[in-house]
């Protein structure tokens, strides 16, 4: 492999990569605004130029091409100025605006004029002005002041969202960046435009202003909003989910999530809506029990009906481990009849991202053993069933069955019993005769699995009543770390909610099936000894990036642009 | 309102289109048809570029906005350009470019009430060596002095 | 001296006029020869670019690949926007086929079967010009298809006009290739160099009009004469533009080297009322302006020039007389290039800029001599960091007029002001400094 040095440092590359492609794999971070890994190359910020051994002028890393034998100084003297005076044009025209702005925290600008800059300007005359606050398209804002015309998110427009819906407009340092007069920004991957965006010129209409970034805290995640199961981060703050961005993982997502992911898929577990502790019905009415009372409340009212007359509803909004232990009380019970409802939404998908299978983990729940077994009934055949009065109790996983339709609401009118995990109140639960508050996807351990194939971790970024910030070694802000719990953004809302897997183990004890697992982790484990598809798979292998399930067949998906 | 092509200058662009393998080559040919037709290019008129040449609106609108000589407003009947630049400037260039705003009470792209006349000051036009020089519309006037000027101008009402 | 580019004939803009003086004899001569063997030729004369940056055309030529299944293009720079440059124009309306015909040569020898003719917008006029020529062209059977008959050769090309629209920056080659594209003209990022990956990512060169006008004359007379001729490292004759405070403005062509005081004094008759020369631009308003005590012995020529601290540029050559004021002529010279800057990269967008805020503030009276310094140390830091070229063009008249006419600009400062507020930013990075040491 040829090699080139980059400050000292003798770094392998391949034939074709650029001299920041080189050192970004050899750990080595050149400043860059404009660059991003997955556009294309527009070289116009600058701020990459380095010094080339035997190159008469500085070049730009990011366009430059690595050859063997190549030396490059990232930190000489000449390059160190050239990047001052980069930073120094940047921030001329610059507004001060950074104790207002969205992006201070996570600003390239700000990082580098902390990291490169001399710490004074030379700059004495009058700022240039532009257009402040552009509602460019219905998610986003745009600020012309702060835009440093680095084009990326032009480029991702055209070159990964296929929309070729923004362009610069006129000449020098009046350049700013619009759409057709009259036309809107708008396409289901325009928020990733504000996450390019190395300064805080793009902005989330649906997170402005809502909190400074260093008082929340960032927990990797899997977006639920379809089965590509975009990487995610879960913002948090006051235990409440401000924000969902992507987190890159190239095979499964690159570096991007859709709108409509991002808005519509967290919004729930912040929701008055929560089911907050166990219930039961009581002359029709949903009264709060203790969580004792509502498990023997469901084992006895389930040990009324025979076995033929139960259904089990997995879901595919439930993690794994949620699913197989589920699927193991069936068992356990006799139960045959055990299905999962699909969530398909024909035809709306697209080329990039956006799946029609509108839950993250339906293959999880299969392989988790979420299927009829030995003549049992699936998922139509139970709803039939019920409509026949033939199924007379229900117990469901996470889904909200009664939303589906109006046929599937008039079905479950019709059951002798009903029992449910809900993260909100919703259509089914006014059914249930007992409501168990399951927790929700950002409150939990678990692991998804995605459409093809690859198991992915899900950590808990928000608390409930049982589990505690500092004590689970969950992710903290600083306001985490340094506020007391007199402060204010201490009193976020806490649910008396648990994952399922651990509600149906509680019940499972009642069965005299002992599932006495004390954390997700170890019903992953006991998952992966018993189950072939998990073979092999633990939490620390899964990791950030997730890993593939084992013996199955699926088509190798095509490459994320 | 609508902007359509003259069934002419629908010619005009196709033929503009065979000097060229792609049709977004085209575009500023097209614009400047446009222009002649329609006197400056409106949103409108941008649109029907895009659609008559099957590119994208805002390739159209990024070029527009990028060429001094596109203009999305209105201009005078005579639009009247004054070179300020260097070698124009030394043989008196700008104190031409002041006469003729206050001749017409106008500032720089400034169109008069009346829509007759707009001044624009311009960069070098290429006429150095002829300087001070102004360009009516498409025709160079050049090595002017103010009595010249004032006398172009006069023929031109 | 026999002229090359513009010589004294009636009506050569005509086709019959030129085809009576020998015309398209050049391209059938040069049809009969191999490419290599025309490449050679030129490379030979020593033909150099005549656009600005002075580039051996022959070398330029050999660059182009010999075999790619891609087509091949020519570009010709007519876009002439640097101020002080209206040779070009000269060209189009006094001797359009014999740049038709240098077109033909020079796309055989390249391998383009098209090429573009880029003029400015405001050149309407010309446009037309070049055009009826074209036109006259094609019809007798010179250009197109028709010319394997006319000519008997395999080869074939075609030549378009392409009209520009006001932007100086479309003189940069690569954003000149980008507006014909139907793009902004931006610059291009390089490498890819256009022999590689020029038009529609396909190997192009890209000529001045003047250098490929030349190329006839190579090619009926022998590179041995055209070496000849003026300076021996830029041989050849030069269409010498001037302009500004002279008595007879306009262009000459010359040979090359002609020594500038005799360019100024005799070719162009004196400054009016024989005034004193306070300061030269020499070739367009991009390169380093020369006082005017400096002139003794400089000559019109690349190496010459370059060692004045100067350049050749376009030849485009500016006198000022003693009476001029500098600070106006670089204000208005900064004001140019901050129009004219499209803005892409960050050094020349937001340097042009501020270069022309300071000059304001100069010419209001409210600098002071530390400006000075800081008008070279913006320049400096835009020139070398950008894409393309412009921003050495913004920053070397700021530069150098500046540090050669410091006496002249120290009158405008106030040595009395000092500003008020210095802008401190995160003053206060590492350890705390007390208030009081921060000194405004």
């Amino acid at each position: 492999m040829p090699k080139i040095t980059i400050d000292g440092k003798e770094l392998e590359f391949k034939q074709g990569q650029t001299i920041i492609e080189a050192a970004k794999q050899g750990g080595i971070d050149i400043p860059h605004f404009c660059w991003h890994s997955s556009l294309s190359v527009s070289g116009n910020c600058r701020i990459c130029l380095v010094e080339v051994e035997k190159l008469p002028k500085l070049v730009i890393a990011c366009s430059t091409l690595a050859a063997d034998g190549m030396v490059v100084q990232t930190a000489s003297q000449k390059t160190l100025d050239a990047r001052n005076a980069v930073m120094e044009f940047i921030l001329i025209n610059h507004p001060l605006d950074c104790p207002i702005c969205d992006e201070a925290g996570e600003c390239k600008l700000q990082d580098y004029a902390y990291e490169h800059s001399v710490g004074e300007s030379r700059f004495v005359e009058e700022k240039n002005h532009k257009d402040k606050r552009v509602q460019l398209g219905p998610r986003i804002m745009f600020d012309g002041e702060r835009c440093i015309s680095c084009s990326r998110c032009i480029r991702f427009s055209d070159e990964i969202a296929g929309k070729n819906q923004l362009t610069f407009v006129k000449r020098g340092d009046r350049v700013t960046i619009t759409t057709f007069p009259g036309e809107s920004f708008d396409n289901n991957y325009t928020l990733n435009t504000v996450d390019i965006c190395p300064v805080g010129a793009l902005t989330s209409a649906d997170f402005r202003f809502k909190s400074r970034v260093w008082e929340m805290s960032a927990t990797d995640s899997v977006c639920v909003g379809c089965s590509r199961g975009c990487n995610t981060e879960v913002w948090v703050r006051d235990n409440k989910i401000q924000r969902l961005t992507p987190r890159h993982n190239e095979a499964v997502n690159s570096h991007w999530m859709c709108d409509y992911g991002r808005l519509n898929t967290f919004k729930f577990v912040n929701d008055e809506t929560r089911v907050d502790g166990p219930s039961i019905r009581r002359e029709g009415q949903l009264i709060k029990v203790s969580w004792d009372e509502a498990l023997n409340l469901a084992h006895d009212r389930l040990r009324e009906f025979k076995t033929s007359e139960i259904a089990f509803i997995g879901s595919a909004f439930a993690t794994a481990e949620d699913n197989y232990l589920f699927a193991r009380l069936a068992k356990h019970m006799g139960v045959h009849n055990i299905d999962f409802a699909r969530h398909i939404a024909h035809g709306d998908f697209d080329n990039l991202l956006l799946l029609e299978d509108k839950t993250p983990n339906s293959l999880g729940a299969e392989l988790a053993g979420i299927k009829p077994e030995h003549g049992g009934l699936s998922f139509d055949e139970i709803m039939e069933a019920v409509k026949i009065k033939k199924i007379k109790a229900l117990y469901i996983l996470e889904d909200d069955l009664a939303g589906l339709g109006e046929e599937y609401a008039a079905a479950l009118g019709k059951l002798d019993l009903l029992i449910v995990h809900a993260v909100n109140y919703n259509k089914t639960t006014d059914y249930a005769d007992v409501v168990l508050p399951s927790a929700a996807f950002a409150e939990k351990n678990g692991i998804f699995v995605n459409f093809a194939g690859t198991a992915q971790r899900l950590k808990p970024a928000t608390t409930t009543l049982e589990t505690d910030r500092a004590l689970d070694g969950m992710s903290m802000s600083r306001w985490d770390v340094f506020g007391t719990k007199f402060d204010r953004w201490a009193n976020g809302s806490r649910y008396d909610a648990r994952p399922s897997w651990r509600i149906v183990s509680m019940l499972s004890q009642k069965f005299g099936l002992k599932l006495k697992f004390q954390m997700a982790e170890e019903v992953f484990r006991s998952l992966s000894e018993h189950n072939k598809h998990f073979e092999g798979l633990d939490y620390d292998n899964i990791g950030r990036k997730g890993a593939l399930v084992k013996n199955i067949s699926l088509p190798v998906p095509e490459k994320i642009k | 309102m609508d902007f359509k092509f003259t069934e002419e200058n629908l010619q005009r662009i196709e033929a503009a289109r065979k000097k060229y393998p792609t049709a977004l080559a085209a575009v500023m040919d097209t614009v400047y048809i446009a222009q002649e037709q329609n006197g400056y290019i409106s949103d409108e008129v941008m649109s029907e570029i895009a659609d008559v040449l099957g590119i994208d609106k805002v390739n159209v609108l990024s070029v527009v906005t990028f060429y001094t000589m596109y203009h999305t407003k209105p201009m005078g009947k005579k639009h009247i350009q004054v070179c300020t630049n260097v070698s124009c400037m030394l043989r008196g260039g700008q104190e031409l470019y002041e006469m003729v705003c206050e001749r017409y009470g106008v500032s720089n792209m400034g169109v008069t009430e009346d829509g007759k006349v707009s001044v624009e000051e311009v960069e070098c036009m290429g006429a150095c060596g002829y300087a001070p020089m102004i360009a009516i519309n498409e025709d160079f006037y050049e090595n002017l002095t103010k009595e010249k000027v004032n006398e172009i101008l006069d023929a031109l009402q | 001296m026999e002229k090359i580019v513009l010589p004294e004939i009636k009506d050569l803009h005509l086709i019959e006029v030129y085809e009576n003086n020998g015309g398209y004899s050049a391209a059938k001569k040069a049809f009969a020869r191999s490419t290599d063997d025309i490449i050679d030729e030129v490379k030979k004369s020593g033909l150099r670019g005549r656009g600005g940056a002075a580039f051996l055309a022959g070398l330029k030529w050999s660059f182009m690949p010999k075999t790619t299944n891609k087509p091949k293009y020519l570009c010709i720079n007519g876009d002439e926007s640097e101020p002080g440059s209206f040779k070009d124009r000269q060209i189009f309306e006094y001797n359009p086929h014999q740049l038709i015909e240098g077109i033909l040569i020079a796309s055989y020898a390249i391998g383009a079967n098209t090429a573009y003719i880029y003029i400015r917008g405001e050149y309407h006029k010309w446009v037309k010009m070049m055009q009826k020529a074209l036109d006259d062209a094609y019809a007798k059977g010179y250009v197109g298809d028709a010319m394997k008959a006319t000519f008997g050769t395999d080869f074939s090309c075609n030549i378009y006009v392409h009209k520009g629209a006001g932007a100086y920056i479309c003189g940069e080659e690569s954003s000149l290739m980008n507006s014909i594209e139907g793009h902004r003209g931006y610059p291009r990022v390089k490498p890819p160099f256009p022999a590689q990956n020029g038009l529609w990512g396909c190997p192009t060169t890209i000529n001045n009009v003047e250098t490929i006008t030349n190329v006839p004359w190579i090619i009926n007379n022998g590179w041995q004469k055209f070496a000849s001729i003026g300076a021996e490292k830029h041989p050849g004759t030069i269409l010498y533009g001037i302009s500004g405070h002279v008595n007879k403005p306009g262009v000459y062509e010359l040979p090359s080297g002609m020594l500038l005081t005799e360019l100024i004094y005799e070719v162009a008759g004196g400054v009016p009322g024989d005034k004193k020369i306070k300061c030269v631009i020499p070739g367009g308003s991009s390169m380093p302006p020369l006082r005017g005590d400096q002139l003794e012995g400089i000559r019109m020529d690349a190496e010459s020039l370059k060692a004045a601290g100067s350049a050749i540029g376009t030849a485009g050559i500016m006198v000022m007389d003693e009476d001029t004021d500098l600070l106006k002529v670089l204000l208005r010279i900064a004001k140019f290039y901050h129009h004219e800057s499209c803005g892409q990269c960050t050094p020349c967008r937001e340097g042009t800029g501020w270069l022309e805020k300071i000059l304001k503030r100069l010419a209001s009276g409210k600098g002071t001599s530390s400006d000075l310094d800081l008008l070279i140390t913006v320049a400096n830091n835009i020139e070398g960091n950008t894409i393309c070229a412009l921003g050495d063009a913004a920053a070397w008249p700021v530069k150098f007029m500046v540090a050669r006419f410091r006496d002249e600009f120290e009158k405008y400062v106030n040595k009395e002001i000092q500003l008020p507020v210095k802008n401190k930013v995160h003053a206060m990075r590492g350890t705390a400094v007390p208030l009081a040491d921060i000194k405004h």
